[in-house]
């Protein structure tokens, strides 16, 4: 595996708040991450620092092993279209993406094409006058047809609809798949794009509490479900991360590995197991790891992240 | 050099607003200028009468000045252009609308001379005290003018842009400050006439290149406050 972003102790410092806490992390070449968080977990921060559009306060970072700032030729490999992206007065999508062709040497002009068609995107009306979705639609076009060696997407599907979000995730695989190339996307609806991602980095309150692969992760823990006596017996000394009773039935989340001995006893006790969701679980550490450093906080309103867990 | 001359392209990629509203404004204050002319003119008024409504698409630099950095910056950081890149491209953007610009004043000048301020005696590009040093001198001029509005712009939102609206304010009111502190000394020192007599002799072409001067220090500082502007 070829490295091809370096982040060391990265710092962002605003006025009085910490957006960003002494960050260390690698990207490696051709791979599909997951930048997930909380609304204002330091997501935009941390990618905008990046792409040299922000600075950082203090730490290192590296892209393809050289400083970004105002360096041409490792910018021109990156693309950033934030989720609140600005455009220049009076442009249409049309324009934008003319624009874009200039500036991005592997940029797919049919593909460009063929994706306006798939969101159904009126290209001539002015970028202002958009919906919120056309908006989103505009930067995720952008985003895809640049075939950028690092492609970032900032909470690309804001506004868009299931069905465009589903045409979102199968035009990037599928791209992906013939063009391969580094991407992270941001995202706070994480069984949504979880099938997509090959690890996933979480980042909360400026620090990241997690840095796997996304199998990894799933592992890490497991549902068992069944008669609530039988299942107790079973947890009986794991970490519980998560609990839910109906009636005589119990759900519990427990974290670790189950060896093949845990699986022939849960057979034996007549429990079953069911694969915990990549959100779930990364809302119950989250949750945990809050809970554990500070647990007078406990009765914390939910949290976005927590609220699509429920859906 | 060639994502610089991009950047070019990307500034007038949208037609509206470095060609089309520039002649509109141009063509619109020309139209109701000679109207005005033709009134004055044929209630039998025989003088050369001049008038600021030249000034019109000048103003609108400024306007197009601030807007390629609080619009277009923003977007070309998605295009992932270095602040360098943008900034040459923009300036040079502006200098070769401005020099569009000058030429289309001395063409208009040179017309008005020719048929006598449009039969009428009525002139809306020549102003004899600008073209005194010739046409060339007096395209300059314009030149000189159009760009100054440009960057006087461009350099308010840059500092908009990176220290926010109250540092831009303080600033301005500071300048204005000192212009009225000057403006006291002069006349404490009972200096008005020197004064007047200075510009006098320093002549259209004289403050032109005082212009430019002025222009090289608001570009100047521009990029230094653009190099951390963050989009």
């Amino acid at each position: 595996m070829t490295t091809v972003i370096e982040v060391n102790s990265l710092t962002k410092r605003y006025r009085d708040t910490l957006a960003v806490d002494d960050v260390s992390f690698t990207i490696e070449k051709d791979t599909i991450y997951g930048l997930l968080g909380r609304n204002g977990a330091g997501k935009t921060t941390v990618m905008s620092i990046l792409t040299a559009q922000n600075f950082a306060t203090h730490g290192e970072i590296r892209i393809f092993g050289e400083d970004p700032y105002e360096n041409a030729k490792v910018l021109s490999c990156m693309c950033f279209v934030r989720e609140s992206q600005k455009y220049p007065e009076d442009a249409t999508p049309r324009h934008a993406f003319r624009i874009a062709r200039l500036f991005y040497p592997h940029w797919d002009q049919d593909f460009a094409d063929r994706l306006i068609d798939d969101f159904q995107l009126p290209v001539k009306k002015t970028i202002k006058k958009l919906s919120r979705g056309q908006l989103s639609a505009v930067g995720v076009i952008i985003g895809l047809a640049s075939r950028a060696e690092i492609t970032f997407f900032d909470e690309p599907y804001l506004g868009l609809d299931a069905v465009a979000r589903q045409i979102f995730y199968d035009r990037l695989l599928e791209d992906y798949a013939e063009h391969p190339r580094t991407v992270i996307l941001s995202s706070h609806l994480i069984d949504e794009v979880s099938n997509l991602l090959e690890r996933v980095i979480v980042i909360d309150k400026g620090r990241i509490i997690m840095d796997e692969e996304t199998d990894a992760v799933r592992d890490r823990a497991a549902n068992i479900v069944g008669e609530t006596s039988a299942v107790d017996a079973f947890i009986a000394g794991r970490e519980v991360i998560h609990r839910e009773s109906l009636g005589r039935v119990s759900s519990v989340t427990v974290l670790g590995e189950l060896t093949a001995d845990d699986l022939a006893r849960l057979t034996d006790a007549g429990l079953d197991v069911a694969p915990v969701s990549l959100q779930q679980l990364i809302v119950r550490t989250t949750q945990h790891a809050a809970g554990a450093s500070a647990d007078a906080t406990a009765g914390e309103p939910a949290s976005d992240i927590d609220e699509g867990a429920r859906r | 050099m060639n994502r610089t001359l991009n950047v070019i392209r990307m500034q007038l990629v949208n037609r509206q607003t470095y060609l089309w509203v520039p002649v509109i404004i141009l063509s619109g204050s020309l139209v109701i200028s000679l109207a005005i002319y033709g009134i004055i003119a044929g209630a039998g008024v025989t003088e050369p009468i001049y008038g600021g409504g030249a000034q019109a698409p000048l103003w609108y630099f400024a306007v197009v000045g601030a807007q390629a950095l609080t619009l277009t910056f923003p977007f070309s950081q998605a295009m992932s252009v270095t602040r360098r890149e943008f900034y040459l491209g923009t300036l040079l953007t502006a200098g070769a609308t401005a020099a569009l610009l000058a030429i289309i004043f001395v063409a208009g000048g040179l017309i008005e001379q020719a048929t006598n301020g449009w039969g009428m005696n009525g002139y809306f590009f020549y102003l004899p005290w600008i073209w005194e040093a010739g046409p060339a001198a007096a395209g300059l001029f314009f030149f000189a003018l159009a760009s100054m509005f440009f960057v006087v712009g461009f350099w308010g939102a840059t500092i908009f842009k990176r220290f926010g609206a109250t540092v831009l304010t303080i600033v301005i009111l500071g300048i204005g400050l000192l212009l009225v502190g000057l403006l006291w000394l002069v006349g404490r020192l009972d200096a008005w006439m020197q004064v007047f007599a200075w510009i006098g002799d320093q002549g259209a072409l004289g403050l032109t290149l005082w212009g430019l001067l002025l222009i090289a220090v608001l570009a100047g500082t521009s990029y230094l406050t653009l190099r951390r502007t963050v989009p």
